[in-house]
């Protein structure tokens, strides 16, 4: 049985009894998965390679609708009250509240200033002045600003990896979402943009939710208010960060965080 | 010999070999480009862009029909070519994906990229020309379309393809619909290499003689009407340049020279549209 522990903070997200299966897959990918999100804080997900961090962060925002025969079998995510997973979702309003950072950069092929207003421009903000304002906070709030300020109007794709994946947090923070999803964001950067990065995460926390997949448990317990762990599909434990990684109450969970395996 | 010279020394010989193949092709690359260089300036003046085709012996004779004729018969193609094929291999990259019916489209196009023009040619003669009962541009313009549509959708598809997967996650996950992520991330981090293929599949139906010879076939004086038959500069210069009339054969290499650099300033736009990408 998995530990999970209650949360006293609001809940953004409630996943009840989730289950999960890859198009032809014979198993599974998410197996009975009860986790609670708390509002305005950080939560880790951890676990070895495989065991479905990104198919359950993909779940959140029903990234896996975009490829054909994966399907929810069984449980829900409850998100502002109702349950998400429901085909009948309307997912372009459910992917502007919850926003979704990649490992790699992905800047669109286009001006920065156009990639921090792109969302913006799709829920049809027009207005110039609105729309600097807006670039503007948003580049600021992903301390990108200085470096772009005086290059708005240059091709994303010069900015260095680090800035890029900046850049794309600004894009994802311009539309003020609710919950912002990371996968794994910092595994192709370097040391000092991994900080600034990191640094971010703890800031923006403030304002939304978040929900980080790591492979760095350093990481995790250096930015995550709670941790996951998942082996093999299923979500083992769920505790207070600091609490987890000195007094883990599952053997698994011990395990992994102890180098035993993983 | 040691095992180091035997391999140095092969090395050497497949480096002068393959350095001499090269530079045989190349030779016959800049010699025809020389011959219709040196046949085709003297050749080309004034009046070949202001008279129509006139019997031999005429002073006032000139390709402004086949200039203007090939100029419609490619046009118009080319509208209804490119959207068609651009559309075609959007619908194969970003809906059809690996189904069946886009597989079988894309193997259908690949067959067609390889079937003789000359037959493309012959199909439209049966089923367009036979039945309207007399050659006409619209006929040509049919066999053209033909041809290059399947040139312009297996490069849109294979360039679609190239863009990154999660360019386009990336954007639905910002909450745009399926057609604004194709219009505004996949088709711009694609533009380059879709115009390209665009621009080759115009330059490859440029250069087409043999359907047109079934299908518009020519007309000596000029016509804008496509329901008639329509002179090209490919096949007025089939007809000039087999001609026994000296003065026909100057007209001949005059279509040939504005015909080829027509076709080398597509294929060099394209190639730097490339190069321009790739920095
Ligand atoms: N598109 C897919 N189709 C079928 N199976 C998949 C697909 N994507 C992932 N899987 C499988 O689902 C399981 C969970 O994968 P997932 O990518 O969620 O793991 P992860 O915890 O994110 O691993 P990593 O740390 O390596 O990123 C794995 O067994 C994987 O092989
Ligand atoms: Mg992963």
């Amino acid at each position: 049985m998995a530990t999970i522990i209650n949360i006293p903070e609001a809940k953004a997200i409630q996943v009840n009894n989730l289950e999960f299966t890859y198009n032809g897959a014979p198993e599974p990918s998410l197996i009975d998965i009860t986790m609670p999100i708390a509002k305005n804080s950080v939560t880790a997900l951890i676990g070895p390679s495989g065991c479905g961090k990104t198919t359950l962060l993909r779940a959140f925002n029903r990234m896996h609708d975009l490829y054909p025969g994966h399907t929810y079998n069984k449980g829900e995510i409850l998100f502002e009250g109702r349950n998400i997973i429901d085909p009948k979702e309307d997912l372009i309003n459910l992917r502007i509240k919850i926003g979704m950072i990649f490992q790699k950069p992905t800047a669109f092929p286009m001006s920065i200033f156009d990639n921090v207003a792109y969302g913006l421009r799709l829920q049809g903000t027009k207005n110039k002045t609105e729309l600097n304002d807006r670039v503007e906070k948003a580049l600021k709030d992903a301390a990108i600003w200085k470096e772009t300020a005086d290059r708005l109007k240059d091709d994303a794709n010069g900015l260095s990896g680090g800035q890029q994946q900046r850049l794309c947090i600004a894009r994802a923070i311009a539309v003020e979402p609710d919950v912002l999803l990371f996968d794994e964001p910092t595994s192709a950067l370097d040391p000092i943009s991994t900080q600034g990065i990191e640094r971010l995460v703890t800031e923006l926390k403030e304002k939304m939710t978040i929900i980080i997949v790591t492979h760095n448990m350093q990481q995790a317990a250096r930015v995550s208010d709670y941790t996951g762990f998942m082996y093999l599909g299923e979500l083992i434990e769920l505790g207070k960060t600091e609490e987890m990684f000195v007094t883990p109450k599952e053997r698994l969970t011990n395990e992994y965080i102890t180098g035993k395996f993983g | 010999m040691t095992e180091t010279q035997k391999r140095v020394l092969i090395s050497k010989i497949v480096m002068v070999l393959s350095t001499l193949s090269a530079l045989i092709g190349l030779a016959f690359l800049f010699w025809i480009l020389y011959v219709l260089v040196t046949n085709g300036i003297d050749a080309i003046n004034w009046d070949i862009f202001l008279y129509e085709g006139a019997p031999p012996g005429y002073a006032e004779s000139g390709l402004k029909q086949a200039l203007i004729g090939q100029l419609i018969l490619v046009g118009v193609a080319s509208l209804i070519g490119v959207p068609l094929g651009v559309l075609g291999g959007t619908y194969l990259s970003e809906y059809g994906q690996r189904s069946r019916l886009a597989e079988t489209i894309r193997d259908i196009s690949d067959i067609m990229m390889s079937a003789p023009s000359i037959v493309i040619g012959a199909f439209v003669y049966a089923v367009v020309v036979t039945p309207m009962g007399h050659f006409s541009g619209w006929a040509g313009v049919i066999a053209l379309t033909i041809i290059m549509v399947p040139i312009i959708l297996r490069t849109t598809d294979d360039m679609l393809h190239l863009v990154p997967g999660t360019l386009r996650e990336a954007a639905f996950a910002l909450g745009a619909p399926k057609y604004k992520v194709i219009i505004q991330v996949v088709y711009r981090g694609a533009k380059a290499g879709v115009l390209t293929g665009i621009l080759l599949g115009v330059a490859r139906v440029g250069g087409e003689t043999a359907p047109l010879l079934f299908t518009s076939f020519n007309d000596n004086f000029m016509s804008t009407d496509l329901m008639e038959p329509m002179a090209s500069l490919t096949v007025t210069m089939f007809n000039y340049a087999t001609s026994p009339y000296e003065d026909w054969q100057q007209l001949g290499w005059a279509a040939a020279f504005i015909l080829s650099m027509f076709i080398l300033a597509l294929n060099i736009i394209g190639r730097l549209i490339i190069m321009k990408k790739g920095k």
